[in-house]
């Protein structure tokens, strides 16, 4: 639809577990093209945002636009399948599976998925999963797991995984990325080059990235904008160097005894 | 008018013992995370326990119960450290664990037919002895008895669950076990009350299943066995109470879904069909079960 | 049995011949079963009843309708797999262990039925009652005259061979083209998607698959190779009653399974020859400490040791004897 205005919106969500409110009325939205931080003391209700935008728990209230259109009512396949795909912040690596399997299993328009292809065209099946897994060593390549493609995922290091998952969100040739927690136990080498990445991919694909992050400095370095929320609902939103200042954001770490020092909020 | 007063009696003396028996289901389920398909079996082996004790050693009836009782729950505790125990230390989860109990199904009912075979067996009692409750319910001494220590065990149950410390610790950990396990809960303990409890009632409710019917045989268990679970996924799995509930209910409404004044009523011979879709329609309608989320009270 | 008598019996190629073609219908049956649950992870315990389905409704129109064996046999599997979709749209949703309580508990409504609606399956004693009591009903009459073709074919090529040898090679031939069609499905990407639902639905949800979607296709086709199965069943006995299908049938589908080894579907074949060697030729062990045990308890005997090989197969060796334990999902 609309090429303009921004790529996703979310209006007055909620969602209740039990007595507890995990997202209270959150509003907010995300430039196309644009790398925006989702920022928060933890408890305060970011993965089970993603949760919501994402198909995999309902709201009770509010609505989720992608793209301009409804979304929250979707079901997760159908949401990924729209190219709104997100990462788990545990992270949901097929260990039964080869490294490459994770990631050629993420690709969209393989006719050998279905029945009724595999009988009546196998070539084009056959062709497709020759394309499917030479563009998944490319990206495995890019998060430095080429050497690791054929070992099963379940021998993989917790940074490994979220690298895994990293590629495998991008195999399925998103428009926006929901990414939480994507550098926790990654080593920082790698993660400066995965934010190198996430830069080119969002300057030559126009790729849209909303990501979940503690570390301030990664967050100044990589987002021209923050989004900061605490008790469910967004309490900051703007430049990383405004929100910085923002009384209410250092009262929200403060009030969770987190160290809200100056340049780093969060680990 | 009568006829709907003798299905609501029968439905409360099939619905005690299915209760009776959906209380250790659910409390092995909730606390251990097993799905017992063996829980039938431990049924029929308190029946045939009781029956070799009362017909074969002569025993009187009531000594009998409790001696198959001791004996299903040292079965219940034997299994958890023999059994159980070092298939969970291997780290077996749901899955594992149930496809384990259907052997152990196969295992503890066929060395049930091996012992006793599989000719109909009684207990020595005087089935005959009919009461006339008020002139419209029919029901027989035996029947009258399995329901009055059926009601009684279910009150002692509830009594134990809510009063005692260990009533209270069970509840606890099968609500959050991580959490019961860092606050000093002695988890083996509880473990091992929960089969002698599990184990113990199923004893029961086999003997109890046995003196109803009149006869059995070593598929008693085995026929029972999803009712039962419907009994267990009704009340919501691991609460002891809704089981309770969801076991009476059943029977009720096994029982009055023949009642000729419902459009002629179900041919009896779909009594368990009628459980089994409820068990269906529940686990369709409400997989938590009536009582929300797997509390006690 | 008398020794003499046993020595034939074991000699018999007859015998096993038909140990040979139970082995093969039930490597149909559990080929289904690995499709379910070695694959997708699909805990379906009422796989018997598709079985139950498809032979019913064959000879139900056989019989009843005068159907010819060649529309009879298709419609069978046809209103198989519209069962496993009926069921599998409610049910699949569900957490593993709320499946395999509604899949037994259909399995258990189909039994009943067979047994209590006399005028529509015969009842209790079987499809020999079909037509009433009175008149013994059969719906193998096309059946044999093929087999006797198929026989006679085989004569010519290789000599003469025992009479049950048509039965084993149409059987196996099946059971060899299942399997080889299963495992290019498998192979395909789609199978891939299975064995990440298997794992995790959430991932697989998470990147655009149709977990719902998948399931069903799975329980359905699942559900076609239990049909296949219970066809052959049907031929092979000539009649059958509701007891045929009890949960049992599915729990030996599963023992089969796991012994060959989850999503292994060439270890099929060799989990339902073990087991039928197991299950068929212990009958004839006529020699100490065998012989102290009546013949009805032999049969008690041989469902204890099922079960240890249950038990024993998931506490020591849960990938099976073919299987491989980095692939083993569990939970
Ligand atoms: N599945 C759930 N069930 C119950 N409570 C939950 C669940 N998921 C999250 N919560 C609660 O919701 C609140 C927000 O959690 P979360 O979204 O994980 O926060 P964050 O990702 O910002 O650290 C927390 O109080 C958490 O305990
Ligand atoms: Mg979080």
């Amino acid at each position: 639809m609309s090429s303009s205005g921004p790529i996703l919106k979310v209006s007055r969500v909620e969602k209740h577990f039990g007595g507890i409110a995990a997202v209270d009325g959150a509003t907010l939205d995300v430039a196309r093209g644009s790398i925006t931080a989702l920022i928060g003391p933890n408890g305060a209700g970011k993965t089970t945002l993603f949760n919501v935008v994402s198909g995999f728990y309902r709201p009770e209230r509010g609505e989720i636009l992608f793209e301009g259109e409804r979304i929250d009512r979707r079901s997760p396949h159908s949401i990924a399948q729209r190219g709104l795909v997100r990462t788990f912040q545990i992270t949901k690596a097929l260990t039964k599976m080869t490294v490459l399997e994770n990631v050629m299993l993420a690709a969209r328009n393989q006719p050998g998925e279905h029945l009724w292809q595999i009988v009546l065209r196998p070539g084009s099946a056959r062709r497709r999963e020759r394309e499917v897994a030479e563009r998944a060593r490319e990206l495995l390549r890019f998060v430095h797991l080429e050497r690791l493609a054929d070992d099963y995922a379940g021998t993989l290091s917790g940074g490994q995984r979220k690298l895994l998952e990293f590629a495998r969100a991008l195999m399925t040739e998103p428009r926006m990325v929901l990414l939480d927690e994507p550098m926790a136990g990654v080593n920082p080498t790698l993660g400066l080059e995965l934010l190198e990445r996430m830069k080119a991919l969002q300057v030559d694909l126009g790729m849209t990235f909303l990501l979940i992050e503690h570390d301030m400095e990664v967050v100044m370095s990589v987002s021209e904008r923050v989004i900061v929320m605490n008790e469910g609902r967004v309490i900051a939103d703007g430049p990383p160097g405004e929100v910085q200042r923002d009384q209410r954001v250092i009262d929200a770490y403060l009030g969770t005894g987190a160290a809200a020092a100056a340049g780093g909020m969060g680990r | 008018m009568s006829e709907l007063a003798q299905l609501l009696a029968n439905g409360l003396v099939t619905g005690s013992i299915i209760a009776i028996a959906a209380i250790g289901l659910t409390l092995v389920y909730g606390i251990l995370g097993i799905v017992n398909f063996a829980h039938g079996e431990y049924l029929a082996f308190g029946a045939f326990i009781a029956f070799a004790v009362n017909v074969t050693l002569g025993w009187p009836i009531a000594g009998s119960i409790v001696f198959a009782m001791v004996a299903t729950a040292m079965l219940g505790l034997g299994l958890e450290y023999g059994l159980w125990r070092p298939l969970r230390r291997r780290g077996a989860k749901v899955v594992a664990l149930l496809l384990v109990s259907i052997g152990l199904a196969l295992v503890l009912r066929h060395v049930i037919f091996l012992v006793w075979g599989a000719t109909p067996r009684r207990f020595d009692v005087d089935v005959f002895q009919v009461y006339d409750l008020g002139g419209v319910i029919r029901l027989s001494l035996t029947q009258i008895t399995a329901v009055s220590i059926a009601f009684a065990a279910i009150l002692l149950v509830g009594l134990t669950l809510a009063r005692t410390k260990l009533g209270k610790s069970m509840r606890a950990y099968s609500d959050n076990s991580a959490l019961a396990s860092v606050s000093g809960i002695d988890v083996d303990r509880i473990t091992a009350y929960t089969w002698v409890l599990g184990a113990g009632l199923a004893g029961l409710g086999g003997v109890l299943l046995g003196l109803v019917q009149g006869s059995f045989n070593p598929n008693m268990g085995f026929t029972l066995l999803l009712p039962i679970f419907a009994a267990v996924i009704l009340g919501g799995v691991g609460s002891a109470y809704g089981s309770l509930v969801g076991g009476v209910g059943l029977g009720l409404a096994m029982e009055l879904s023949t009642w000729n004044a419902l459009a002629g009523g179900v041919d009896p011979v779909y009594k368990p069909v009628v459980a089994f879709a409820i068990l269906i329609l529940a686990l369709l309608v409400r997989p938590q079960g009536l009582f929300g989320k797997a509390r006690y009270v | 049995m008398t020794a003499p008598l046993l020595a034939t019996t074991i000699a018999s190629p007859s015998f096993w011949a038909f140990v040979g073609v139970v082995a093969g219908i039930y490597t149909i049956f559990a080929l289904g079963l690995q499709l379910q649950f070695g694959f997708t992870g699909l805990l379906n315990f009422g796989h018997v009843a598709f079985m139950a389905i498809s032979a019913y409704t064959m000879a139900i129109l056989i019989v009843k309708v005068e159907a010819p064996m060649w529309a009879a046999a298709p419609a069978g599997i046809a209103v198989a797999m519209v069962f496993g979709l009926l069921i599998g749209l409610p049910t699949l949703r569900l957490r593993a262990d709320y499946l395999a309580i509604t899949t037994i508990a259909f399995g258990e409504i189909v039994r009943y039925v067979a047994l209590n609606q006399d005028g529509l399956t015969g009842g209790p004693i079987g499809t020999i009652n079909l037509k009433g009591s009175g008149t013994s009903a059969s719906y193998n009459g096309d059946w044999l005259a093929f087999q006797g073709k198929v026989q006679h074919a085989l004569e010519t090529v290789f000599g003469d061979m025992g009479k049950d040898t048509a039965m084993l090679a149409i059987v196996w031939t099946v059971a060899i083209a299942l399997i080889v069609a299963m495992q290019v499905l498998v192979k395909a990407p789609w199978g891939r998607v299975l064995r990440s639902i298997r794992e995790d639905e959430d991932a697989a949800s998470s990147l655009g698959k149709n977990v719902f979607a998948y399931k069903l296709q799975a329980l359905a086709l699942g559900a076609a190779l239990a049909a296949v199965a219970g066809l052959f069943f049907a031929f092979q006995f000539s009649f059958f009653s509701p007891q045929d299908f009890d949960p049992l049938t599915t729990f030996f589908g599963y023992i089969i399974v796991i012994l060959a080894g989850t999503a292994r579907n060439w270890a099929v074949p060799v989990g339902a020859v073990i087991f039928g060697v197991i299950f068929a030729g212990t009958r004839f062990f006529e020699f100490p400490p065998f012989t102290y045990f009546g013949s009805a308890d032999r049969a008690y005997l041989r469902l204890i040791v099922v079960g240890l090989i249950l038990i024993g197969l998931m506490a020591f060796r849960p990938q099976g004897l073919l299987g491989k334990r980095e692939e083993m999902v569990l939970e």
